[in-house]
């Protein structure tokens, strides 16, 4: 969710990232928003995304966190794979009895 | 890969700055502003907003930890944090530490030592390669010489002719090599000395043997088959460690000539350092001979004797075949080899042929005769030594939980900040790893010491020889044994206070009183004092069964006298002498002996008591021919005239052995009682005849009875042995291959009240020949208590740790009634100012104190009936009264509890009234 955040919106700083998924998930994961940090930096870690200094819309020194050519990658990936794992749940779902007749 | 990524980052981070910190607490702060503003925005006051703010964000702190373990291995920070706190907090008790240390390390050191010995002589292979791929004949090990055809059991000795017989005829094995069983000593000298020959262990091995053990030389070459042949210059190897010790690693004595029992043999080679040969024993071979030599060697050869069985066999397996499937094929080859010799079997062998079979066992061990002779006892001194690391742990625990209660409210103020509970746990976990890990390295020191001890304790060398190849200097599996212990004893103390920092609950740290707290540490220290009596208990009653047993054998009726008298062992067959010259050497070294001042009588003899005596059949005469299963077997005894005035036995019918026997007169015997009891139950022996062979019924004829004597019976309680002695005088000196013509043991029986000097004895020997050597000089009651190497051994070592559990409860107990009183000074203070006496208080704490010292008897008290009743009836196949010893052990331990729990009661006692009531 974070790389998809950070994939359309282009680079964020922690506050607008949690607040971002707050909104797009329609304010059903409105988790403490302090839990975002240790994945933010996990993430880090495995290159996903790299961060640095900037400043924020209303001039202040905050802290920006942009995609990298890993992490697109690895969002793509994980794009296909969840595609994937959510059709066949879907058609686990979708399926009548006389479908297997 | 991503998790590689991430162990670098985190790797990276590990060795880095705290700026990250920083930039966390920035980043937080940013966010958590930012939320506010949005809230100040939507109307909030200012102060409410940051409440709402926090809220939404959560813990802070939490998440900053959790946040600090993504980004770094917290784990091994704060390990590492918590042993820098364990070691700092240590250092500010040193008292506690060295004294815990202390008590571990001796603790650990014993079972370690006890271990060394273990690992060695139980557990070890054989230095040699691929030990796996060996086997052995037979499954019990057995000496020396066995005659005829059969024998009990299994076939496990085998004679030359037989060995080849199975060498040839089993296939599956690579390498079938052979040497004899019984120790062999060489008289050695090197050509051109002028010294005296000295004594070496020495054996003769087949061609292959050094093949069959994978064993290459360390300098020159070791034995192979073509030195094992008929007219084959004769060769020998030398020990790696005979050459450094003897000969200091001299290259010339590679290729050099030495003279073995008189034969000239050249030394090839060294065997590599380590290399102790087949068998594990006290005295290794020094020379490695080939079995061809042997006749040349020894004036008695056994190796053309095809029913003369004295080689063991230990041979390699073909990785192709089985050992069941070899078993089998030797078993149809001795069959087929025993039917080859149909015509010389006897009566009694032809019986007993369909039950003769043979058994392949391991051998990559060797002959384990010292495994089969000391792992009992090994064992049960390990068992001792974990009853006393046992003790150290409960008293360790004792100390920690003491420690524990200290830390309480610390400890219960820590949970209340937020503290996890695993680390809470994990703090006194470490400092006790750290005690225990400390205590494991002093303990491996004192196991070198220990081990070295126990060595020449267990295990002693006879003076002039280099004693048993085992290294007192722990190896790695010693090593690891030591840590192994040493880590598990610190779980095991240190669990009880790191569950007691588990149960404190952080309300206490608020209450502030620690009264309430007492109770739940105190009980399970009364439960590792109960522990701890039980133990010692058992322990000291142990001790004094093994030592009243030990006392019993020392002291049982021997049918000898042992005070009074000294043996010389001498030995003339290394001193190169034919039999036909040994009369007159006899002669001499009595004439000698007997001119020693306050020397009353000698006489030379092949056994002095209680060593053994050769076996031979007995045939009486006049007597139906027994049946192949009755026990037609007596030991016996050449001794010169005298003999028996001067051992100091009695004579129960007729007369002992005399000068009047000489060589002209009948020949005559004395038997002992077993022996009129065995084969003449209630009829009169004397006169009678027997013989050792079926046709030779009439050879002696039997003119006294002697009194049993103890030879070669270590228990007490059972019965003597039968046992017959010929005149040395009427021996036939013509045949010169007669091992039992070289007598070698000479008794001396001194005068009342005179010391003879060993100087003096050994001054008579030099007189009647300079060239003799002398094995042993010592008095008979010196001999008669090196029967019992082991038994003393055992007795001393377990009366030693018994001591040491003994002085452990007594501290513990110490401990537990001091902490007592002390944290009930309050209600003491009471009491004083209410009236009570000191008497009374003395006998309050002391009532508390004892209450734990009577249950841990009581729990103990069964075991120690079951123990000891295993134990001696194991040992020395009796009972001694373990009633008196066990009641004993209990008193000991009662009056040094009561020691222990006295000073801290009356010091409560004496205690003011007023400084006891003011106390919190």
């Amino acid at each position: 969710m974070v790389l998809r955040t950070l994939d359309l919106l282009g680079p964020l700083h922690g506050y607008a990232i949690a607040k971002r998924i707050g909104q797009i998930s329609g304010d059903v994961l409105a988790v403490n928003q302090g839990t975002l940090y240790p994945v933010l930096l996990r993430l880090e870690q495995e290159g996903a995304i790299a961060s640095e200094w900037g400043v924020s819309e209303n001039n202040r020194k905050a802290r920006y966190y942009r995609l990298t050519r890993g992490g697109r990658r690895r969002l793509k990936a994980e794009t296909e794979g969840w595609e994937q794992t959510a059709a066949i749940v879907t058609r686990f779902f979708a399926i009548k009895p006389e479908d297997l007749k | 890969m991503r998790t590689l990524r991430r162990l670098f980052a985190r790797l990276r981070a590990w060795t880095g700055t705290a700026s990250d910190e920083a930039r966390l607490r920035a980043e937080i702060d940013e966010h958590v502003a930012l939320i506010t503003e949005e809230h100040i925005k939507d109307g909030l006051s200012p102060l409410e907003a940051r409440r709402q703010a926090l809220l939404q964000f959560g813990a802070i702190e939490a998440i900053k930890e959790s946040y600090r373990d993504q980004r770094t291995f917290t784990s091994v920070e704060t390990l590492i944090q918590d042993i820098r706190h364990a070691l700092r907090r240590l250092l500010m008790a040193p008292t506690f530490s060295v004294a815990t240390v202390l008590t571990l390390a001796l603790g650990i050191g014993a079972t370690t030592s006890i271990f060394s010995l273990v690992n060695a002589v139980l557990l070890k292979s054989l230095p040699v390669a691929s030990p796996r791929e060996l086997y052995r004949l037979g499954r019990q090990s057995r000496c020396c010489y066995l005659g005829g055809y059969s024998q009990d059991k299994e076939f496990s000795l085998v004679s030359y002719e037989l060995y080849e017989y199975l060498r040839d005829n089993s296939q599956g094995f690579a390498e079938l090599a052979a040497f004899p069983s019984a120790q062999l000593l060489f008289g050695v000298r090197r050509a051109g000395e002028v010294d005296a020959a000295r004594s070496y262990p020495g054996e003769f091995v087949s061609g292959n043997y050094f093949s069959m053990f994978g064993i290459r030389p360390y300098a020159g070459r070791v034995l192979t088959p073509e030195d094992d042949k008929d007219g084959a210059l004769p060769a020998a190897v030398i020990s790696y460690r005979t050459w450094q010790q003897r000969f200091g690693t001299d290259p010339s004595v590679i290729g050099g000539i030495f003279a073995f029992n008189g034969t000239p043999v050249t030394v090839v080679g060294v065997t590599p350092p380590g290399f102790f040969g087949d068998t594990l024993r006290v005295m290794p071979p020094d020379f490695f001979l080939p079995l061809h030599a042997e006749p040349l060697v020894e004036s008695a050869s056994d190796l053309r004797k095809y029913d003369t069985h004295w080689l063991q066999l230990i041979g390699r397996i073909r990785a192709d075949a089985t050992p069941s499937a070899v078993e089998a094929r030797l078993r149809v080859a001795l069959k087929q080899w025993l039917r080859a010799h149909w015509e010389e079997m006897s009566a009694v062998d032809r019986a007993k042929f369909p039950e003769q079979t043979v058994f392949l066992g391991p051998g990559g061990a060797g002959i384990t005769s010292m495994r089969e002779q000391y792992g009992e006892w090994l064992l049960i001194l390990w068992t001792v030594t974990g009853f006393v690391l046992l003790i150290v742990c409960a008293n360790v625990a004792g100390l920690m939980l003491v420690r524990g209660l200290e830390r309480r409210r610390q400890v219960s103020m820590a949970i209340a900040l937020g503290a996890r509970l695993a680390r809470v746990i994990r703090e006194p976990l470490i400092e006790s790893l750290l005690l225990s890990v400390a205590g494991g390295a002093a303990g491996v020191a004192i196991a070198f010491g220990g081990t070295r001890l126990l060595l020449q304790l267990a295990f002693p060398s006879l003076p002039g020889f280099a004693g048993v190849p085992i290294d007192a200097a722990p190896s790695s599996a010693v090593l690891l044994f030591a840590f192994a212990t040493s880590v598990a004893t610190g779980i095991a103390f240190g669990t009880a206070p790191a569950w007691m920092a588990a149960r404190v609950d952080p309300v206490e740290a608020l209450r502030g009183s620690t009264r309430a707290t007492a109770r739940a540490g105190s009980l399970s220290r009364k439960a590792l004092v109960v522990a701890q009596t039980a133990l010692s208990l058992l322990l000291l009653s142990a001790a004094g069964l093994l030592t009243t047993a030990l006392q019993h054998l020392e002291h049982q009726p021997l049918g000898f006298d042992p005070d009074g008298r000294l043996v010389v062992k001498m030995n003339p067959q290394l001193a190169g002498y034919r039999s036909d010259k040994l009369p007159p050497l006899y002669r001499r070294i009595r004439d000698s002996i007997d001119a020693v001042p306050g020397v009353s009588g000698v006489a030379l003899c092949l056994f002095s008591p209680p060593d053994g005596g050769w076996s031979t059949s007995v045939w009486i005469d006049g007597r139906p021919t027994p049946g192949p299963r009755d026990t037609l077997h007596s030991s016996w005894n050449r001794v010169s005239a005298e003999y028996f005035d001067v051992v100091g036995t009695r004579i129960v019918k007729g007369r002992g052995i005399s000068q009047l026997d000489t060589p002209t007169s009948p020949k005559v015997a004395v038997v002992s009682e077993a022996f009129a009891r065995q084969f003449f139950g209630g009829d009169d022996p004397i006169g009678r005849h027997f013989g050792r062979t079926s046709r030779s019924g009439r050879e002696f004829e039997i003119v006294g009875v002697a009194e049993d004597a103890r030879y070669f019976s270590p228990s007490i309680g059972g019965p003597a042995a039968p046992m017959y002695f010929l005149p040395e005088a009427q021996a036939d000196y013509s045949q010169t291959s007669l091992g039992s013509l070289f007598l070698h043991d000479i008794v001396i029986a001194t005068r009342p009240g005179v010391r003879v000097s060993e100087k003096a004895v050994r001054d008579a020997m030099a007189s009647a020949d300079p060239g003799l050597p002398l094995t042993f000089v010592s008095t008979l009651r010196d001999q008669v208590s090196n029967q019992y190497p082991q038994q003393r051994l055992i007795a001393r070592l377990t009366s030693f740790f018994a001591l040491v559990s003994l002085v452990l409860v007594s501290v513990g107990l110490y401990g537990v009634t001091a902490h007592n009183a002390a944290s009930r000074t309050n209600e003491i203070g009471v009491r004083i100012a209410l009236g009570a006496t000191r008497g009374q208080v003395v006998l309050l704490v002391l009532r508390g104190a004892f209450g734990l010292v009577v249950v841990g008897l009581c729990v103990a008290l069964p075991l120690t009936f079951v123990v000891g009743r295993l134990l001696t009836s194991q040992l020395y196949g009796t009972d001694p009264d373990s009633l008196l010893v066990t009641v004993g052990a209990a008193l000991a331990l009662g009056v040094s509890a009561f020691v222990a729990a006295l000073a801290p009661a009356i010091h409560a006692s004496v205690m003011p009234p007023w400084v006891a009531l003011r106390g919190d």
